[in-house]
C-alpha cells in the first residue's frame, strides 16, 4: 500500500520536473541549484539533506514551491472543446467579425495593417517614448472596434435563444443557456471569510485588532502582510489577500501572487517588445492611442499616468505569449517594407473601448512602466481575457452574465419584476461595469479592495454579486424611474460605493 | 432682526455660494442692509474695519476675512512673519527653532532650522537685494522665481538663472533694484525647488483648504479635499524651458491657456487619490510623514502670524494654501491665498467647493443657526463636516487642565 503510494508521488514528481524543464525560469532555477551544490554548505556525504537544507536557506525552496503553485494554475486552462459547440461558433463568428471590420477600417483608411515605420518616424517615436501624449497622431478617423454595449448584443443572441415574436414579451435573459452557475449558497461557501463576518479592511480600517499587540485592523494587516510577503509563498499570500491588503504592501503581494517579479530577464523581454513597437508600424497602435485617449486621458483618477499607460498597451499588443497564454486568435497578414508576415496583434487582443481601464489601476502601485506591465498581463492571461471572449468556462463573462440574472431574480425579485415591468433587460445596466471588471467605474481605492478578492479567491464571481449588490443598494431609486437613461442615471455615480461593506453584507446570512 | 431669519450678503455672485446659503433658508440683502453673514471681498472687507468707514458690526455679523489677512496671504509679510516667529523662538531657546548644517547637492554648507524649514530661503526685493546677491553668489547654477507680492494666480511671475537676466529685467521693467532707489511695487525671489516629486512624470502642487475661526488662541481646521494640480507639460528643467511656464506653474488660471488643458479632469488629481499613489508606490511611513509634515507647516506659518494678525470675534477666513513636496517627499510652502478661487472647473471640483463653502458655515455658526462673534467657537464634531480640527489651543489648554477628558478634541496626532 505504501509503496503504490511512494510510486504515485514519485511519478508525479518525474512529471513535473519534465514540464519544469519547458518553463522560461527553469534555466535560472537549474544554475542557482548547481551553484548552490558547488558550495560549502552541501556535503558529498549528505547530499540529499544537506542540499535540501541549503535550498531552504538560501530560499530556492520557496522559488521552486511557487514555480509549481504557478504552473499548476496554468493548466486545465488549454481546456478541451468546449463543451457547448454553439458558443465556439458563435466566438469564432465575432472574432471573425472584430478581424473583418479591422480589415475594412483599414481600407478605407487606405492605409495597412501593418508596415515597416520610417527612420524618421522611428527616431520620433523613441525620441518621444517616455511622453507619447505628445506625439501628434491624427486619430480623428479612428474608432474603437466595438464597445462592451456591441459585445453584450453579441452575447444576448447566443444560439439557443429563440427570438420572441410577441411585443410585450422582453427580449433577454441568459438562462436557456444549459451553464451550471453558482447560488449565493454555494458562494458563501467560496467566501467563507467574508460570509463569516471576519474583519476584513475596507470597511473600517481603525476598528480594534483582535491580535495582541497591534492597535487597530490596518496595524495588525501590515504588520502580518510584512511577514507574508518576506516569506514569499504564493500560496499563502493569496489566503492573505482574502480578507484585502494594505495598500502600502499590495504592490509587492500582487506581483508575488501571480508570480509577476520583474528579473533580468522580464526586463530584457519588455525591451524586446519595445523595439518591436518602434520598428513596426500596426494599425492597431492608432487604435491603443485612441483608447488611451478616449479613457485614461479624460478621466481625473488616470490622466497623469497617461504617457505610463501609452508604453504599456503598446508593448502589451506585440507580446505573442498573450496569444498562447490567453488563448485567443490572431490574423496573420503581411509586413509592408518587410519580406515577412507577422500574427496582427502579435498578442491576438483587438482593443475595445475602454480596454485600456484593465491597466489603468495599476498605475497607483507600479509608477515603473515594467513592473505595471508585467502585473497588467499577468492580470490579463489570469481574469481579464475571460471578459471579453466567449466561452463557456465558469469564470467567462456568458456565465457571469447567467450569474447575475439568477441573483438578481432570486434575492431581488421586486426588482427584477420592476425591470421586466419597464422592458428594461437588467444585464444591459450593469454589463460594462462586469466586462471592465469595475475598472473606471469605482474610485481607485476601492477598485484596489475588489481586486484584491479576486486574487484571494481566484475567481471573477465577485463582479456579478457586487453588480446585485449596489443594484440593490440603490432599489429605491431603482423603483422611482422607468426608462433605461433614468436607471443609468441612477446608477452612473459610483463613487460613494463602499465594496467591502455591501459585498459582505450580501454574502452574511441575515 | 427678523427672529430666526437669516440675511447673508455676497460681493461673490457665483451659485456655489448663493445655493448653500438659500439651501439654509438665508435671505440675501445689500452690504448696506442689515446682514448677519457677509462673504467680501478682501477690499470691501478691509473697508468695513477701517476707521473712516465707522461701521461697527454687532454681534450677530460674521465677515469671511480678517482685516490685515494679508500678513499671511502677502508674499513678502508671510516671509517676514517666518523669519521673526524663528527668530523670536531662538531668542527663548525653544528646541523649535533648532539649527543643523546641511551639505547642499553642490556641496555648500549651510544651516538650517530642522523643524522650521519650510519655505524655500526668500528674500524681498527692493529691500533685501543686497543680501540676495550675497546668497545667489554661494550658488551661481541654482534657479531663482521671481513673484510679484502683490499679484496671484501665477500673474508676473518668472524665472532666473543669471543675475544679468534680472539686471535687465530690473531695466526694462523701470523697477529700480536698489533699495535705496525706492519702488512701488516690490517682488519675493526664492530658491526655485528644482527637484519636485513628479507623478507620471508631470509636475504638481497641492491645494488645501484651511479654515482659521480665531488666531489667539489659535483655532484651525483642515479641509479633507484638497487637491493636486497638474502641469500639462512633462517636468523639464533644461535652460531652454526655463522661459516656458507651462512646465513650471501649476496655477489653473496659467494652465487653462496651455494647448493641452483638458476640462474634464482639469489637471486635477484628488487629494486622497494622491495619497493612495503614494502609498503603493512609497510606502506607508513616508506618506503618514508626509501628510503631519504639511500639517506641522500649516500650522507654524499660523503660528507665525498670529501675535500681528488683528483678531477680531467677527471674523473667519479660509485660506487656500499651495504646497510644493520636493523628490526627498519634503514639502514647501509656496504660498497662501485669503481669496482661493470658487470657481469651478469640473464636476468634481464643483461637488468639492459646494462641500467647502457648506461645511465652513456649518463650523462657523454656532448650533443654533443664528450668527454670533459672542460663541465660544467650539464645534461640534457632527458640524465639523469634512473638516479635521488642526489645531485649537483653547481646547489643547482645557486638557492641560483637565487631562483626563481628551475625547473631545478631534486633533489628529
Amino acid at each position: 500500500m505504501e509503496s503504490i503510494k511512494d510510486d504515485a508521488i514519485h511519478n508525479t514528481a518525474m512529471k513535473l520536473a519534465e514540464e519544469l524543464k519547458n518553463l522560461s525560469i527553469y534555466k535560472s532555477i537549474y544554475s542557482d541549484v548547481q551553484k548552490l551544490v558547488s558550495s560549502p554548505n552541501v556535503n558529498k556525504e549528505d547530499f540529499k539533506q544537506s542540499l535540501q537544507q541549503a535550498m531552504k536557506e538560501k530560499g530556492l525552496d520557496t522559488k521552486l514551491r511557487n514555480t509549481v503553485f504557478h504552473w499548476v494554475r496554468t493548466q486545465g486552462k488549454q481546456s478541451k472543446l468546449d463543451p457547448l459547440t454553439s458558443l465556439s461558433k458563435a466566438s469564432l463568428q465575432w472574432e471573425k467579425r472584430i478581424h473583418k471590420s479591422l480589415n475594412s477600417m483599414c481600407s478605407d483608411l487606405e492605409t495597412s495593417l501593418a508596415k515597416i515605420r520610417s527612420q524618421s518616424e522611428q527616431e520620433e517615436l523613441t525620441e518621444k517614448w517616455n511622453e507619447l501624449s505628445t506625439y501628434s497622431l491624427d486619430l480623428s478617423k479612428y474608432r474603437p472596434v466595438y464597445a462592451p454595449k456591441d459585445f453584450l448584443d453579441v452575447l444576448l443572441t447566443l444560439s439557443g435563444y429563440v427570438p420572441f415574436t410577441r411585443e410585450d414579451e422582453p427580449k433577454w435573459e441568459f438562462s436557456h443557456l444549459p451553464l451550471q452557475v453558482k447560488n449565493l449558497e454555494q458562494l458563501r461557501k467560496i467566501y467563507v471569510e467574508w460570509c463569516n463576518g471576519e474583519p476584513l479592511l475596507g470597511v473600517n480600517p481603525n476598528m480594534p485588532s483582535t491580535v495582541p499587540g497591534f492597535a487597530t485592523l490596518e496595524a495588525e494587516r501590515i504588520g502580518l502582510g510584512e511577514r507574508v510577503s518576506a516569506l514569499g509563498y504564493a500560496p499563502v499570500i493569496q489566503e492573505f489577500l482574502k480578507k484585502g491588503s494594505p495598500q502600502c504592501l499590495r504592490a509587492r503581494l500582487w506581483s508575488q501572487v501571480l508570480g509577476a517579479e520583474v528579473k533580468q530577464q522580464q526586463i530584457a523581454y519588455f525591451n524586446q517588445l519595445q523595439k518591436s513597437v518602434l520598428e513596426v508600424d500596426l494599425m492597431i497602435d492608432k487604435l491603443i492611442f485612441k483608447d488611451v485617449q478616449l479613457t485614461a486621458s479624460n478621466d481625473d483618477q488616470y490622466f497623469v499616468f497617461e504617457d505610463l499607460l501609452y508604453q504599456v498597451m503598446l508593448c502589451f499588443s506585440r507580446d505573442g505569449e498573450v496569444l498562447s497564454r490567453a488563448r485567443s486568435t490572431a490574423l496573420t497578414v503581411p509586413v509592408r517594407g518587410r519580406n515577412e508576415r507577422t500574427a496582427f496583434p502579435p498578442s491576438g487582443v483587438v482593443p475595445f473601448h475602454g480596454f485600456t481601464m484593465y491597466a489603468t489601476p495599476f498605475c497607483y502601485l507600479y509608477d515603473d512602466p515594467v513592473q505595471l506591465y508585467y502585473i497588467f498581463r499577468a492580470f490579463y492571461i489570469r481574469y481579464w481575457h475571460r471578459l471579453h471572449y466567449i466561452s463557456t468556462h465558469p469564470q467567462g463573462i456568458v456565465s457571469l452574465c447567467l450569474l447575475y440574472e439568477r441573483l438578481l431574480e432570486a434575492h431581488e425579485p421586486l426588482l427584477w419584476i420592476h425591470f421586466r415591468n419597464i422592458n428594461i433587460n437588467p444585464i444591459r445596466v450593469v454589463f460594462k461595469w462586469i466586462m471592465r471588471a469595475f475598472s473606471g467605474h469605482l474610485p481607485p481605492d476601492q477598485l484596489l479592495l475588489l481586486w484584491d478578492s479576486i486574487l484571494g479567491y481566484d475567481c471573477l464571481e465577485i463582479l456579478p454579486l457586487l453588480a446585485v449588490a449596489i443594484l440593490s443598494f440603490r432599489k429605491e431609486n431603482i423603483f422611482q424611474v422607468n426608462t433605461l437613461q433614468n436607471v443609468d442615471a441612477v446608477l452612473a455615480d459610483l463613487s460613494t460605493i463602499s465594496v467591502v461593506p455591501l459585498l459582505q453584507l450580501a454574502l452574511m446570512k441575515s | 432682526m427678523d427672529k430666526g431669519r437669516v440675511t447673508y450678503c455676497t460681493d461673490l455672485e457665483k451659485s456655489v455660494i448663493i445655493t448653500n446659503f438659500e439651501r439654509r433658508g438665508w435671505i440675501q440683502v445689500g452690504s448696506e442692509e442689515e446682514w448677519n453673514f457677509y462673504w467680501s471681498f478682501t477690499q470691501n472687507c478691509r473697508n468695513i474695519f477701517s476707521i473712516e468707514s465707522g461701521y461697527r458690526m454687532n454681534d450677530n455679523q460674521i465677515i469671511n476675512h480678517f482685516p490685515n489677512h494679508y500678513e499671511l496671504s502677502r508674499k513678502d509679510l508671510l516671509v517676514k512673519n517666518i523669519k521673526r516667529y524663528r527668530k523670536e523662538l531662538e531668542r527663548e531657546g525653544n528646541p523649535l527653532a533648532e539649527k543643523k548644517e546641511v551639505t547642499l547637492a553642490n556641496g555648500q554648507t549651510v544651516t538650517r532650522y530642522i523643524h522650521l524649514d519650510f519655505i524655500p530661503v526668500t528674500y524681498v526685493l527692493p529691500a533685501d537685494y543686497n543680501m540676495f546677491v550675497e546668497e545667489y553668489r554661494k550658488s551661481p547654477q541654482s534657479t531663482w522665481i521671481m513673484k510679484p507680492c502683490g499679484k496671484s494666480q501665477g500673474a508676473g511671475i518668472f524665472l532666473i538663472n543669471k543675475l544679468s537676466k534680472l539686471k535687465k529685467w530690473s531695466r526694462e521693467a523701470k523697477t529700480p533694484l536698489h533699495p535705496q532707489l525706492g519702488s512701488k511695487e516690490s517682488y519675493v525671489i526664492s530658491r526655485y525647488i528644482d527637484n519636485p516629486l513628479l507623478i507620471g512624470g508631470k509636475k504638481f502642487d497641492l491645494r488645501l483648504y484651511v479654515l482659521i475661526t480665531s488666531f489667539r488662541p489659535l483655532k484651525a481646521y483642515l479641509f479633507q479635499h484638497g487637491f493636486c494640480r497638474f502641469c500639462t507639460v512633462k517636468y523639464d528643467t533644461s535652460v531652454t524651458e526655463l522661459d516656458n511656464m507651462y512646465v513650471h506653474l501649476t496655477n489653473v488660471s496659467v494652465q487653462k491657456h496651455g494647448g493641452d488643458y483638458n476640462s474634464l479632469h482639469g489637471g486635477k488629481m484628488s487629494i486622497q487619490n494622491f495619497r493612495l499613489y503614494l502609498e503603493g508606490t512609497r510606502g506607508r511611513s513616508v506618506t503618514d510623514k508626509l501628510f503631519a509634515d504639511m500639517q506641522w507647516l500649516i500650522v507654524h506659518s499660523l503660528k507665525a502670524v498670529a501675535p500681528v494678525m488683528a483678531n477680531d470675534r467677527h471674523c473667519f477666513e479660509c485660506y487656500g494654501y499651495d504646497i510644493i513636496i520636493d523628490n526627498a517627499l519634503k514639502p514647501w510652502l509656496v504660498e497662501v491665498n485669503a481669496s482661493p478661487s470658487l470657481q469651478s472647473t469640473t464636476h468634481s471640483d464643483r461637488i468639492l467647493k459646494y462641500k467647502l463653502i457648506d461645511n465652513i458655515v456649518s463650523v462657523v455658526v454656532p448650533p443654533g443657526g443664528i450668527p454670533d462673534a459672542r460663541w465660544n467657537k467650539i464645534p461640534t464634531p457632527e458640524a465639523l463636516g469634512d473638516f479635521d480640527v488642526l489645531i485649537d489651543e483653547e481646547l489643547m489648554e482645557k486638557e492641560d487642565s483637565a487631562p483626563r477628558n481628551s475625547k473631545s478634541n478631534r486633533c489628529k496626532p
